[in-house]
């Protein structure tokens, strides 16, 4: 499989195109950051320093100086722009942290939670939507239908917390808290990446089931399509099996729309990241991002809604790259 | 097309017929009407500590849903705390639509460069995760009904923006448009009397889902606790409450499930919508 | 002639409430190159497709009466109408094979044409991957697929209209089937290549010595492949014999009609584009 992409001359350059746009993306991103902290009332040093830091007039004397705040504004984003550069995305004065290190801590277990909630509601939304796909009228497709209809209107953290209430109070085998156990802390890595694995099963389904649902539907009305499809007919024609033919032939082609969403929803799926690792717990961006807003700790949040973006930037070229393998007919193209 | 027969009077028919649709529909007129005109039956101020804690539902024939971990009546919360939430979601729909629509129209109608850099300004706001930049917005503004409105709206747009854009690219090659053209109707002519009329179906059916995006937007901040502090709102409920939910379900299972029908209901409406409006594609 | 080793019974297939095909017989011999003519929606594509048992896909609501008896290799006959699923499987592609209308959409998209070959071969001959894809190359070349080791690797949105068709027979034929029903496969192409295709599937014809039914709705086609012939309108069987009689002699009014529409040799001189048939309007003949 990788050869064929790699065979394929043509994706170095678009590679290499979407890696350049992807850094202007980014780049966009720093200087609307840059310019949300000047628009926000207030001087800038304070804004910069966290309204609730009980920043003192010493620190405000040297964030005017390392911001370069008294200097026009260009010059003021070209400051920021280079701090950037070498890895310095400021300093928390609420954590006492730079921001980089801050960031640095949570980013793994936010990739973790959003992979495994990627990977759940794929599999299992097109495993759903072609079983559903094979009889439009049955059992399942209505199950289909109605489960994503209740998952599209589910606010994301209420199902969350109504799980917590289920799993704490009625079953008590998941953990509904945090990403590992304490007592487990000196246990050998492999207890340890069970333990991982064990608190992340609620939070992952949390955020699964809302996508689920909507690529069981998506997925449905796609292998529908291409189940009407001449070379459907003519892959049965051959005498293949129904499920050859099903997951073989009908889903390849299916599957590409559903890539171009997995795509999208990237961005969304962070967003949700947010919400449930707040009511789960989890130590990641979303509960750090969380834990600034409140305390208007402005370097944190631009940092983390820096990450993200750049989470969001490297899904949309891996989205680009696989979309061109699976579908020949855009090889060779840029 | 056909002037005999209005296809917005086929459509309604279509959607007439449509059950989902049409419980959606009273559904949701059901929680607009308790939203405003609820008070008027049952008064009573959802921030007022009025009763014990953690009341449970139907314990208390005056508290019929219970109390929350204040002492503070639920069914009161409830029907205020609609408010803020729709209203939120109504206006920062329009405003999703009205910049969507714009930037996409401009961009599909003119195409060359200027639908370049209005498609590259498109994907970057793409870029940015939706609630991330929504909660930053709001807190650098200070939380309100009309900032939050407004963040909601600031990032939602791009998807419209796409949708409209698709629909000119669309329509703009089609005769009727090249007639108004030969007959010299101006450029802002076409765009807003001959092209987006004709794009209406499917941009009413977004408009419909934005909604419903847009309220559980509202409610995931105000459950951040970045609403308005002073107004009560579904979400905020679930999120003073969820700390205290091993003791207490009800305040906030009765909020989400207000939340999770308010939004059904406008999904159902924009499905039935978009098969009212699509016949062909019914059951897809 | 020799027992048929495809025979269809009374064949009556009714979709809801509409008859597609209205007890229809005809025998098919081994070597024997039989056409289906009709105009669209006669009921010829309904029977080819009963015949593979490919008619079900999609609409349950379908109900086929008759019998359709099929003799395999081995002398022994069965019902294609009785036969299960997983025994329908291992005749199609192997036993009876069939060629498609639309060679720009019935080979798929996302696989190479060699693996689309390579999986047939593999499915029914039992070949590991070399050696199917030794077969598909030598398929390849017998249907005069220039560059043949290329094509293989290359996608079908990659090929001319007449190439993919070309793709299509070599998949057919890859497992050398006794029976081939060839569904207007030169319909969608255009006149040059008709010719062409037409040309190389007799040829083939002539080495595997296949039975070939094919289903047209073009006298021309008829005249030039076929022995015998099996008109059909309206669903129903309207008058079968061999090329020669029928064309010499043709009995009911409807098929008078249908030859007459045929354009005459040299009738075209100096037009760019084939002409279209004019719409027949005869009355139904009475039996």
């Amino acid at each position: 499989m990788l050869r064929t992409i790699f065979e394929d001359l043509n994706v170095s350059k678009f590679l290499t195109q979407r890696i350049a746009y992807g850094l202007l993306l980014m780049v966009g991103v720093v200087i609307l950051n840059f310019f949300l902290i000047r628009l926000a009332p207030g001087d800038p040093a304070l804004v910069i320093a966290g309204e609730m830091g009980g920043a003192t007039e010493e620190v405000l004397t040297s964030i005017r100086e390392e911001y370069g705040l008294d200097k026009p504004i260009l010059i003021q984003l070209g400051l920021y722009l280079g701090n950037l550069a070498t890895g310095d995305l400021g300093f928390s004065f609420f954590f006492n942290q730079p921001v980089a290190s801050l960031i640095a801590d949570r980013i793994g277990p936010t990739i973790l939670l959003v992979l495994t909630a990627q990977f759940l509601s794929v599999a299992i939304g097109v495993f759903l939507g072609v079983i559903a796909a094979r009889n439009p009228r049955g059992v399942i497709s209505g199950f289909v239908s109605v489960f994503a209809a209740i998952g599209y209107a589910v606010p994301v953290f209420w199902t969350g917390i109504m799980l917590i209430i289920l799993f704490a109070a009625v079953f008590p085998i998941f953990p509904v808290e945090g990403m590992s156990s304490v007592k487990l802390r000196d246990a050998s890595i492999f207890i340890r990446t069970l333990d991982i694995m064990h608190h992340l099963v609620l939070p992952a389904f949390t955020l699964a089931i809302i996508y689920l649902a909507q690529y069981a539907r998506l997925c449905r009305a796609s292998m529908l399509e291409v189940l009407a499809s001449d070379y459907v007919r003519t892959a049965h024609a051959k005498g293949l099996t129904e499920r050859k033919v099903l997951f073989k032939h009908a889903l390849r082609n299916a599957a590409l729309p559903i890539l171009t969403v997995a795509g999208l929803q990237f961005g969304n799926l962070i967003s949700g990241a947010l919400l449930v690792e707040t009511v789960f717990n989890w130590p990641g961006m979303g509960r750090l991002a969380f834990d600034s807003i409140l305390r208007r700790d402005y370097p944190t949040i631009l940092g983390v809604l820096f990450f993200a973006s750049a989470m969001v930037v490297v899904a949309n070229i891996l989205t680009d790259l696989s979309y061109r393998w699976a579908d020949p007919r855009l090889r060779g193209k840029s | 097309m056909n002037s005999t027969s209005s296809p917005g009077r086929e459509a309604w028919r279509m959607f007439r017929r449509n059950v989902p649709a049409m419980a959606g529909l009273f559904v949701l007129i059901g929680v607009i009407g308790a939203t405003l005109y609820g008070q008027l039956v049952y008064a009573g101020n959802p921030f007022e500590i009025v009763w014990a804690p953690h009341e449970l539902p139907g314990a208390t024939a005056e508290f019929p849903f219970g109390t929350d971990y204040l002492g503070r009546d639920l069914v009161a919360g409830l029907l205020k705390g609609g408010a803020p939430t729709l209203a939120v979601g109504a206006a920062a729909a329009l405003l999703t639509m009205v910049i969507g629509i714009t930037i996409g129209a401009l961009a599909g109608f003119y195409g060359g460069w200027a639908d370049t850099l209005l498609m590259r300004v498109t994907e970057f706001f793409q870029v940015l995760p939706a609630l991330l930049f929504a909660m930053v917005l709001v807190t650098l503004f200070s939380p309100s009904l009309i900032t939050i409105a407004i963040a909601i709206g600031v990032v939602s747009w791009p998807q419209t923006a796409r949708l409209t854009r698709a629909e000119f690219l669309k329509i703009r090659e089609l005769e009727y448009v090249r007639a108004a053209r030969s007959i010299g109707a101006s450029n802002s002519r076409i765009i807003w009397t001959v092209i987006l009329p004709n794009a209406a179906p499917p941009l009413i059916v977004s408009a419909t889902l934005t909604v419903g995006v847009a309220i559980l937007f509202e409610a995931g901040l105000s459950f951040l606790g970045l609403g308005d502090p002073n107004v009560m709102s579904w979400g905020l409920m679930i999120g003073a409450n969820r700390e205290y939910i091993l003791d207490a379900w009800w305040p906030v299972a009765f909020p989400g499930i207000a939340i999770f029908l308010t939004v059904l209901a406008v999904s159902l409406i924009g499905d039935g919508l978009n098969d009212a409006f699509n016949p062909k594609l019914r059951g897809r | 002639m020799s027992t048929p080793i495809l025979s269809v019974k009374n064949l009556t297939v009714n979709f809801g409430g509409f008859t597609a095909v209205d007890d229809l017989s005809f025998n098919l011999y081994p070597g024997q190159k039989l056409a289906i003519v009709g105009e669209s929606g006669s009921g010829k594509s309904v029977s080819a497709l009963t015949i593979m048992q490919l008619v079900t896909l999609g609409t349950r609501a379908e109900i086929a009466e008759g019998e359709i008896l099929f003799t395999k290799s081995d002398g022994s006959v069965i019902d294609l109408l009785k036969t299960s699923e997983a025994d329908m499987r291992k005749i199609r592609g192997n036993d009876i094979a069939m060629i498609f209308q639309e060679p720009l959409t019935s080979l798929n998209p996302v696989f190479t044409t060699g693996d689309q070959v390579v999986e047939a071969v593999q499915l029914h001959q039992g070949l590991d991957r070399d050696a199917a894809q030794a077969r598909a190359l030598e398929m390849f070349e017998r249907v005069r697929i220039p560059r043949p080791e290329k094509v293989l690797n290359d996608f079908p949105h990659q090929l001319s209209g007449g190439m993919r068709q070309r793709v299509m027979i070599a998949m057919a034929l890859s497992c050398d089937p006794r029976v081939l029903i060839a569904d207007e496969p030169t319909t969608a192409l255009d006149v040059t290549i008709q010719a062409q295709i037409l040309g190389l599937m007799r040829e083939l014809q002539k080495d595997t010595g296949s039975a070939v039914m094919m289903i047209t709705h073009d006298m021309g086609v008829v005249a030039e492949f076929a022995d015998d012939i099996v008109v059909m309108r309206n669903s129903k069987l309207v008058e079968q014999g061999s090329v020669l009689d029928i064309f010499s002699k043709p009995q009911a009014r409807y098929t008078q009609a249908l030859l007459a529409a045929v354009p005459q040799l040299g009738s075209m001189t100096g037009e760019d584009n084939p002409r279209r048939f004019d719409l027949i309007e005869v009355p139904e003949d009475r039996k």
